[in-house]
């Protein structure tokens, strides 16, 4: 079982290498405020799966933190560091 | 801190000490020792979560029925989203939809927004009024009809009737 | 590996494809709602698969709660934040793709 949690583990990393691809291309502040919140979830993921192969109980706090910080780092982006004048190069 | 019109109520604090119990017995992965600094924390934590929001006529017995409910139709989310994305020629149509409100404002609403964002093809995009501004993922499904389905579950959860 | 290790495990490869399929809907879908859309929903039922898959395994019932509860926040700030971009892009005049 550990192996295929680490397998797992290094699959989802590479399926985040991908999403990096919006993050770089946007083409809006939104697309890739999206792309972050892939990150917040896919990590909480990878945390988890490698809390259990390490027996690291604590990796299951550190997920439990990033999925809080994910959330509080959108909400900031959202209230704080959006700009108003998106549409004006927002489109493709 | 802003000031409490009729000090803590003392049922609510009892009421959410509970689930407060049972997040911190989680959260220290059931370590005996741990409740010297949990009892106290779950107590500020109930005290503080009394003043802040108001109690919600949540009624409980609804609950196990919509937890089915949603878990289902959030799972057939995924997989519709999923079959999109990964189909070769990406069969999608979005639209905007105004859907109207049934339920009155507060809570429930904001529940209810929040909600269709995992269900089938829907993303709420902004309330305006009694208009709740809906992305759609394909224009051509009664979409509508699926809002008010998850609206109607709301309802009963919240005891009200629309 | 006994009936509840392979449950678990079908449990994990699915909640995968779930997360391949949020990010070729993250790559592949034309504006910021329908990314929004894919990412959301594929990758909360993904996240939910995995921890599903790692509640059969998880030794005592308080770990297994855990897991749940970082589901259900992870669930619930998800669903908010999609709300929260979207309803900002619109507002920001981020036009919608159309057929």
């Amino acid at each position: 079982m550990e192996t295929l949690y680490i397998l797992l583990a290094l699959f989802l990393l590479l399926n985040l290498g991908a999403g990096m691809g919006r993050v770089f291309r946007g083409p809006t502040a939104a697309d890739r405020m999206a792309a972050a919140q892939l990150f917040g979830t896919t990590a909480v993921a990878m945390l988890l799966l490698l809390a259990e192969a390490s027996g690291q109980g604590a990796l299951r706090d550190v997920a439990l933190v990033f999925a809080l910080l994910a959330a509080v780092a959108a909400v900031a982006f959202v209230r704080r560091a959006w700009s108003e004048s998106e549409g004006n190069h927002g489109d493709d | 801190m802003a000031a409490i019109p009729e000090g803590p109520r003392w049922a609510t604090v009892a009421a959410r000490s509970v689930p407060f119990a049972g997040v911190w017995w989680a959260l220290a992965e059931g370590a005996p020792a741990s409740w010297w600094v949990g009892v106290p924390a779950v107590v500020l934590a109930a005290l503080a979560s009394a003043a802040l929001m108001p109690p919600v006529p949540i009624v409980w017995r609804e609950l196990p029925g919509f937890v089915p409910f949603f878990l289902k139709r959030s799972v057939l989310g995924g997989l519709d989203v999923a079959r999109r994305a990964l189909h070769r020629r990406l069969p999608i149509a979005p639209a905007i939809i105004d859907y109207r409100f049934r339920l009155p404002p507060g809570l429930a609403r904001v529940m209810l927004a929040n909600t269709i964002s995992l269900l089938p093809g829907t993303l709420g995009a902004g309330m305006e009024g009694d208009l709740l501004k809906v992305h759609v993922l394909d224009g051509r499904h009664d979409t509508a009809g699926e809002i008010a389905k998850v609206e109607a579950a709301i309802a009963r959860v919240f005891g009200m009737t629309l | 590996m006994g009936m509840i290790d392979y449950l678990a495990a079908l449990l994990l490869l699915t909640g995968a494809v779930f997360y391949l399929a949020g990010t070729a809907g993250l790559l592949r879908f034309p504006d910021v709602y329908t990314r929004l859309h894919a990412l959301t929903k594929a990758d909360n039922v993904g996240l939910g698969m995995v921890v599903a898959g790692l509640m059969l395994q998880a030794g005592s019932w308080s770990v297994a709660a855990k897991l749940l509860l970082t589901w259900w926040l992870v669930m619930l700030a998800g669903a908010a934040v999609a709300q929260l971009v979207a309803t900002g892009a619109l507002r920001r005049g981020v036009k919608p793709w159309r057929r």
